[in-house]
Formats: structure tokens, sequence, C-alpha cells
């Protein structure tokens, strides 16, 4: 496995970000005296928060025991949503400035109610994209959303984002979004040069680190990536794209290659979903931030074309040569849930065999996952 | 060759012996609550009863729940694959397994040549599993063991609803209240993890011949329940309960 | 009631060869109107999901969903109708095929992801009409948005129709809407009358007309009789529940396997729902209509229906029914199948309790699935809440 000093270096202060980030967002706030807004979805338009000197913060839940959450949302809601509320309620994400909500599914839509009755961290923003990206209507749309968002974040920050703070906060989006996929690549074509729960952890904190300096770190990392030679590594492992919404689990991917197998792509909103696209940085800079977020790999609560997310499935798998895929996502997570059974169909009648591990609040030993994981690869 | 499969679950531990393709022995003990040696112990049992020496084993291969706490095995297997390697050594037509356990239950499809096809598994809640049999037993006041006969004289099955074992076991106990008769809720509840167990297997395309394995695979009223509920005669080997056992041995073999 | 629809049933399932008309499944939040102005027959999946969960045939063909691989955690209306297109399920031996599928995702984001499975099952052309979310505001971005698509769904009709959309049809049709959405709610104001001459359980039963044939003449004849029958009643002093005493309301969508159950229940505790926030719902987004100018109203009548508001929103709407017909208490249906509606609720109890005083209760399960009912520990919740009325 790779053991380059300064590749080492790097993962390990990811390491430390992404164990604690309520802790970073503190000391960067303490630095910066800047603020932190904090979101739950990869359709958040960053690039607007980072224009205006504030702190893009994904929120995804700490893992703690539901207790408090429990009063104000039912079971049926998934772990995200009542990790995230417990964590809003005992105090865990109070150096939040302000969280802005991406409409994407209901159980977000009314978590944003609750969270705006029960929560008080300054500025709440509702950002209610269009779930349509596939008509001229709804990109106009989307560009009055992103228009507002713009406003409302000036109005909520005494902030005037300016032509050029925007294209600056573009072009580092930009680079950092062009390192990650880097890296993505790859391990699509050599697995064994880089773990790929060091990637996730990577991905991770990309997600709540100051923006400008992730894009330059990246660079120097990509670089100690690609410098490494291969290390020993079992040959040829089976190769495994993993798709759905959240990977709550990091466990799965020391799992999956303790199992003799690699994962070369995944779909994730932790993953491809939040590097994926790049915004034109040539003239009217809203427009094309809208424009992103418009075409880039699209989420299963959003539409554009009946068969869009299997095919693109398929595509990768094929252009990744996986010789599987393996499905996850949170339970209680209905738009994955709906989607699963025709992309299984798909990758059926394309020969490729696939599995599904649903997420839930308490999967407490991992002793299930590693049975079910082990037992595909065995299939395979 | 002769090669051992042991198959230790939260429960009980099986372990069996074979020598080119054919099964020697085999033995069951609960496990208690050391996996490790509950391991050792089902195989010295088995050795002991064959009058066999530890020595002479070539391979050992290790499933279920325990099987990587068991160090001295060559190799450790899950039980989805040892089952359905055991379930085609014991019947070759079979196309389906369908295994329920002390605390799971499991669906797998298999291709003409044994392998592994696709799977199903519940392995989050009762429901669908032995534990829910055990819970029912109990509230009725009934010897386990004598579900299968109790069923089988039913005349009506009673309906049993819930999907979460304690709430089903609510719903047994206004039963017994009102006055229903105990071999027709027992009827119901062996239709109600026939139920569970049946979505499970349908997801993955389930197709005759159908093999239960697995300690329930003893409850004949299970059974039956699932035959109709599948609407598939299911067939049930006298080897059932240590179907694990021998495909891990099995696979062992090619270690 | 039942004949009038019987025969829309039967018109429905009659081959096309002979009405000459075609069939669209419709959201029940979708815009209506435009297919009767089409000759379209308007189908409604939902509806029909009540209707299989009436007939307690809810788990059998939501069981069915699960082994084609849909989770038990999705609403169990989708899971219902998507098992009952594959085996022609339910009470009437299925719903007849679609020839165009119109979601409007004004009441949930299921329903995109439910269509979308229909749209490649049935293999037809699916129209989605997109309003976003108005958690505290209706704003100009939103209605230029929605009405573009309004004028997007006209063209998508003439285009699976092959023939134009008449306008001045179109006027008449929105005035029949306008009658209708009038009249139900005449209806359901009777009830402010003690004792109330029916309760929310007869209004869930006498809804399917404005859901299914809302625009039509038909429904104002029946809801014209129905509304002369509860004066009737008032004039006499014929209560429905004997001797009411309590006076509830209904939040959330019921619960149509056990509508008997309940409703016996509610009566021998002499307690009476008077309203409910669900059939209220098919006339509360008048108020946005601009009767002159139907069609150029529809994007806002349709974005502002009150479970596309916020919580705060729907707690206020509550209120405003406890004051308007004098409730002591308010029954919540936590109804897993339905995230819009019923995650908040937990605020809405507390922001009632705080606001009126009454007492609340939460009933836990689903609208269309029997095998989330656990009937000992409701009755034992319902028997608790009558004894905090006394």
């Amino acid at each position: 496995m790779f053991t380059g000093a300064s590749y080492m270096k790097h993962i390990d202060m990811f390491k430390k970000i992404v164990s604690n980030p309520a802790e970073y967002a503190q000391s960067w706030k303490q630095e910066t005296r800047g603020k932190v807004i904090g979101h739950f979805c990869s359709y958040t338009p960053e690039e607007l928060i980072t224009a205006a000197d504030a702190l893009p913060f994904r929120i995804l839940s700490s893992g703690a025991t539901i207790s408090k959450a429990g009063a104000f949302l039912q079971a049926y809601s998934c772990s995200l949503v009542r990790g995230a509320l417990e964590d809003a309620l005992t105090g865990r994400l109070d150096f939040l400035d302000g969280t802005v909500f991406p409409h994407t599914c209901d159980s977000i839509q009314r978590l944003s109610d609750i969270w705006r009755m029960n929560t008080n961290y300054g500025f709440h923003a509702d950002i209610i994209m269009p779930v349509k990206l596939d008509t001229e209507s709804a990109e106009q749309y989307m560009f009055a959303v992103i228009h507002k968002f713009r406003k409302d974040l000036e109005a909520a920050l005494g902030v005037r984002i300016t032509d050029a703070m925007l294209e600056k906060a573009v072009r580092t989006s930009n680079k950092a979004r062009k390192n990650l996929e880097a890296l993505y690549e790859i391990r699509k074509t050599s697995p064994e040069k880089i773990k790929s729960s060091d990637l996730h952890t990577i991905l991770k904190a990309s997600m709540v680190m100051d923006r400008s300096r992730l894009a330059d770190l990246l660079d120097e990392v990509v670089k100690s990536v690609e410098q490494e030679g291969p290390s020993s590594r079992l040959p040829s492992p089976k190769r495994l794209v993993l798709t759905g919404g959240l990977c709550s689990m990091p466990d799965i991917y020391d799992i999956i290659e303790s199992s003799g197998a690699a994962v070369v792509w995944d779909e994730f909103c932790i993953g491809a979903k939040y590097f994926e696209g790049r915004i034109d940085e040539t003239g009217d800079l809203e427009k094309n931030i809208a424009r992103r977020y418009m075409n880039r790999i699209v989420c299963p609560a959003k539409h554009t074309g009946i068969y869009s997310r299997g095919v693109r499935l398929v595509e990768k798998v094929r252009e990744s040569k996986a010789d599987g895929v393996i499905f996850l996502f949170l339970k209680f997570c209905d738009p994955h849930a709906f989607d699963y059974p025709y992309m299984k169909d798909m990758l059926e009648n394309e020969g490729i065999p696939s599995m599904l591990f649903e997420i839930e609040e308490q999967t407490s030993s991992g002793g299930q996952l590693k049975t079910r994981c082990e037992a595909f690869i065995e299939m395979l | 060759m002769i090669t051992a499969g042991i198959d230790v679950g939260s429960i009980s531990a099986k372990a069996a012996i074979m020598q080119d393709r054919k099964l020697l022995g085999a033995s069951v003990i609960l496990t208690g609550y050391n996996v490790q040696n509950a391991g050792r112990q089902v195989l010295d049992r088995v050795l002991s009863e064959l009058n066999l020496s530890a020595s002479r084993i070539d391979k050992i291969v290790a499933t279920g729940y325990g099987r990587n706490s068991i160090g001295f095995a060559d190799k450790a297997v899950t039980e989805i694959t040892c089952h359905a390697a055991g379930g085609f050594f014991l019947n070759p037509e079979i196309r389906s397994i369908i295994d329920i356990g002390g605390q799971d239950s499991k669906a797998i499809v298999i291709d003409k040549d044994g392998r592994v096809r696709d799977f199903s598994m519940n392995d989050k809640c009762a429901a669908g599993t032995g534990r829910f049999l055990e819970v029912m037993a109990r509230a009725l006041e009934v010897d386990l063991d004598a579900f299968g006969e109790l069923s089988l004289r039913a005349e009506n099955t009673a309906s049993i609803s819930s999907l979460c074992t304690v709430f089903a076991e609510s719903e047994v106990i206004s039963l017994i209240s009102k006055g229903a008769k105990r071999e027709n809720i027992i009827a119901g509840i062996h239709a109600s993890i026939a139920s569970r167990v049946m979505a499970m297997a349908k997801r993955i395309g389930i197709s005759p011949p159908v093999m239960m394995t697995g300690g329930v695979a003893k409850n004949i009223g299970v059974v039956k329940a699932l035959e109709e509920k599948l609407d598939m005669p299911v067939i049930v080997s006298e080897h059932a309960q240590v179907n694990g056992a021998i495909g891990a041995a099995l696979i062992a073999s090619t270690v | 009631m039942r004949a009038i629809m019987a025969a829309y049933y039967m018109e429905a399932k009659t081959p096309k060869e002979k009405t000459g008309k075609q069939i669209a499944w419709i959201t029940s939040g979708g815009p209506v109107e435009p297919l009767h102005v089409m000759d379209v027959i308007p189908i409604y999946p939902e509806n029909y999901g009540a209707m299989i969960g009436a007939s307690k045939m809810g788990a059998g063909l939501c069981e069915k969903a699960e082994q084609m691989g849909y989770s038990s955690d999705l609403c169990s209306y989708a899971r219902a109708d998507i098992a009952s297109a594959t085996v022609n399920g339910g009470p009437i031996g299925g719903l007849p095929a679609p020839d165009m599928l119109i979601c409007c995702n004004n009441i949930c984001g299921t329903v995109l992801k439910w269509y979308e499975v229909q749209a490649r099952y049935f293999n037809v052309p699916l129209f989605i009409l997109d309003t976003p979310v108005c958690h505290t505001e209706f704003n100009p971005d939103m209605k230029r948005y929605v009405t573009a698509q309004i004028r997007e769904y006209i063209t998508f009709l003439e285009k699976t129709c092959g023939k134009a959309f008449d306008y001045d049809r179109m006027k008449e049709v929105g005035k029949l809407s306008v009658q209708a959405q009038a009249l139900w709610q005449q209806i359901l104001d009777t009830t402010m009358n003690r004792p109330a001459p029916m309760t929310c359980f007869d209004a869930f039963f006498h809804l399917a007309m404005i859901v299914t044939l809302r625009g039509t003449q038909v429904v104002l004849d029946f809801y014209e009789s129905l509304l002369h029958e509860m004066k009737d009643r008032i004039a006499q002093g014929i209560g429905m529940v004997p001797e009411e005493k309590y006076r509830l309301i209904w939040d959330n969508i019921p619960v149509w396997y056990r509508l008997r159950w309940l409703s016996d229940k509610f009566a021998a505790h002499s307690a009476c729902l008077v309203a409910d926030t669900y059939t209220s719902g098919w006339c509360s987004s008048m108020k946005y209509l601009d009767e002159n100018d139907f069609l150029g109203s529809l994007a806002e009548m349709y974005t502002r229906i009150f479970l596309n508001t916020g919580t705060g929103l729907m707690a206020d709407n509550i209120i405003e029914l406890v004051e308007k017909y004098g409730a002591d208490g308010v029954v919540f249906h936590s109804n897993r199948s339905c995230k819009p509606y019923s995650l908040g609720q937990y605020d809405i109890q507390r922001l009632i309790q705080e606001r009126t005083g009454i007492p609340t209760l939460m009933i836990e399960a689903d609208m269309t699935d029997e095998r989330y009912f656990s009937e000992s520990q409701i009755e034992t919740r319902i028997d608790a809440f009558i004894e905090m009325l006394k």
C-alpha cells in the first residue's frame, strides 16, 4: 500500500479534520473571523458562499445516538436528517452562523421547517431549486434561484459579492474539483495507488475546509499520489463501482479491500456528485454556476429523464471495467429506493452483478455488512 | 483428501467431514459465548465420533457468524457461498436455497453449476427468523418443537399482519384472549414467517426446485407454509441443519 | 355516489375504440381541468390507493412491490399501484392503462419517482409540473416558472391528443371547477353546526368526487343534493354522532382500511370528528384563484396548496379549523407513508397546544398498508385521549 511520506502527512491532516470537523470550523472562524454556513446537499451553490468569504460546511450526522431529535422527527426519516437535527439540538453545531437548504427530497424539505423553528443559527435560507433539470423554463428558474441566493447571502452576511469575488470562488472551486476528479481517475486506472478509505477522507475534508487552501493542497496531493509507484498488492482485485447517496459507513472500503476487491468509482453525494462538472469561467458567472448544477450527475430527487441514472451507471461500469456494483444508501431514502429496482434490472440485463446495502441509524456490527460484501465478492 | 467444514452460528456450531465428495459425518453443539472454543469443540466432537485423528484433515474452511475467529481454519468463507455449495451437493437439481436460522434468514439463487447468482438477507430484524418462533412459543406457552405438528392440525390460519415481532406477539396475545385455537394461531405464525421470507426470496427471482436449510427446516409447519406462499415444492434434506458445514468442507477441497 | 364512481371507472375501462377518449393518470394535486377540456379521462392512482386500502388489499399488493425490489418503507400508495399495474390488482381488477402521465409534485417528491416508474413500465409520455415549495413565501420567480410550465402543459396535451386546446371551453371548465370547490367548502362548513350532520369519515367517502370529477357538471349535481341533505339534517337537529360530546379535528390522510373501526370507536366515546385537513385541501386554495382568469391563476392555486407550504403555515391551518369548528381536540395520524404530511407534526402538535390549550392525540399507522396498524396499542391511546378530554 501507498506509503509516501508527504502523502501520509496530508492524509493524517485530512483525517484529523474529518474526525472533528467542528473543531476545524471553530479554529477557522477564530483565525479568519469569517462565518460558517452549513448545508446538507451537493446541490448547494458553494461558490456563492465562498465568494462571500464564508466557509461552506457540509453537515453530516455525527452518528450520536438519537435522543432529542426523536421529539421532532419520527423514526421513519433517514439518519442524516435525524442525526443532523440531533447534533443541532445538542449544541454540536453551535459554530454555525447560518444554514442553507437546497430543495432535494421531502425529508430535507421538512427538516428545513423544523430547523427554522427549533434552532437559532442566525441565517436560514431555502434555495428552492427546480426538481426538473431538463427544460428551458427550469433553467431560467434556476438562474433566478442562484441570483436570489446571492442576494440573500449578501443581506445576511452584510457583504457585497462582487463579480471579481465570484470569479475567484469559481476558479477555486474548479481547481479543487479538477484535482478530486484526478484522484478518482488515478484510482480507476490503478486502484493500488490510493486506498479508498483515504480518498473518502479527502472528499469529506474537502467539504468543510477552506476552499482556497484546499485547492492548492490538492495539487500537492495529486502529485504525491502520481509519483509514488504501485505497491505490492493482490493481482487483479475484483473491481467494484459503488452507487448511492451518502456513504456514512466508511468501514465499507476496508471491508471491500480486505476481501480482495477494489472500489474503482463511486457516485456518492460525498463522491462523484460533488466534483463532477466544471463551471465556465467566462461570461455570466451566475448562469454558469446554475448550468453546472443543472448538468452534473443527477440526484434521484431530481429529474432529467426516466433512464438517466441507469444509463449512466452502466456506462460508468463499462468505462471503469468493473466486475460488479454495490448500491449503498440510507434506510428511508425514498428517491434512491425508488430507482434501485430499475437500475438493478438494467445492470442484470448487461450481465453486471449487484448488491444492495441499506444503511441504518443503528447499524451496529460491521459483521452484517462484512458478510454481505464478502459473499458478494465471492460471487463475482 | 479429507476436509472439514465448521459453521459457527450465534446459537449453534456445526462441523462436517468430507472425503472425496462423500459425507463421513457431522455434529452439532451449542455455541455458547466463546466462538473460537465452539469451533474447536464441534470439530473435535465429530472427529471423535468418526474415530478420526485431526492430523488426517487436509484443509479446514470456517463459515458462519464466527468464521473469522477460527484461527486454525485455512480459510473463511461466508455462509451464503457455503450453503449454496452444500445444497447443490445434496441435490444438484436445486436452483434456490432458503436458509432460516436462529437470528437471520437468507435466500440464495444458484446456477446450474452451483455457483451463487444472487442472494438476499434479512439480518436486521427478528421477524422471519427462528427468534420470531421462539418469542411466539413463549407467548403461547407451547414447546417450540411441537409447533410443526400442531400447525398441521389447524382448521384455519389466523391472520397475523404485523411486520414487527413485538407487535406480532401483541396480536398473538390478543388472539389467545379472544379464544382462538392454538393450532390456528401457530399456523398464522408460520404463515407470517413464510410471508417475510417469501418477499425476500422473490426479490431475487427465486425459482424451483427450492431447498430449505437451517435449523427451522425441521419445522414441518414452516416448510408447508413456505410451499404455499411460494407456490413451489420445498425440499428439505435430512442434513438441513449442517448444510453450511458441508458446503464449507466441500469448498475446503479447492483451497 | 357509488353509482357515479362506478360509471366513471367503467367508462375509463371501456376500450378507446368505443369511447374515443384517451386516459391520463394524474396526481391528486395535479391540474385536472385542462384534461376535461381535451376530453381526456383522468384517473387517480392515489384514489385507487385509497380504494385498495379500504378493500384491505393494501398489504398483499405492497408485499408484491417488495418482491419487485421496492423498499417496504416507501409510500404505500406507490407500492400498491406499482404492484397493481403488473397484476391488474385492487378492487376493480386494475386501472386502465394510461396514454399519458401527469405528475405535479406539489404534494410530495414521491410522486415524481412513482410516475417515473410508471413511465418506464407503460412507456408513455410523462409531463411533470414542478411546483417549488413555499416554505414561507410564494415569490415572482416561482410564479413565472410554474406559469411557463402551465403553457408547456397545454402544448404537451395538444401534442399527445393531436388536437388544439379550446380556450373557450377552458373558461367553462374553470367555472365548473370553481363552483365545485365552493360547493365542497359549503358542505364541509355544515359541520360547524352543533351537532354536526356528518363526520370527517363521511367526508373521506364523498371526497372522491371533487378529486376525480372536478370541472364537470355531475359533481355539482351530486354535491348540491348532498348539501341539501346536510342542511335538512341541521334543520332537524340530527347529528351523525348521537349525543355529540367532543368535537375533534383529524390531520393527515385517513387510515383507509380502518375507517369503520375508527369511526365506531370515536362514536362510542361520543366524539365527533367534525373537520380535517385532508378533505379541506380540495378547496383551501380557492383564495388564489381568479375565476375570470382560471388558466392564468392555475399556477398560484396549485403551488400554494397547504401541503406545499411550511410547517408553520400548516399549523396555522389547523388552528383556524379548531377555531372555526369549535374543536376540543386534534387527532394526528402519523402516517409513515407520507413524509411531507407527517414530518413536522410534532412541532404542529406543540404549537396547537401552546396557542389553543387543547389536547392532541398522535396515532401511528399507515394509510393503505394494514401491516402497520397495531390495534391494541391504538385503542389504548384513543381511550386515554378521551379520558383527557373529560
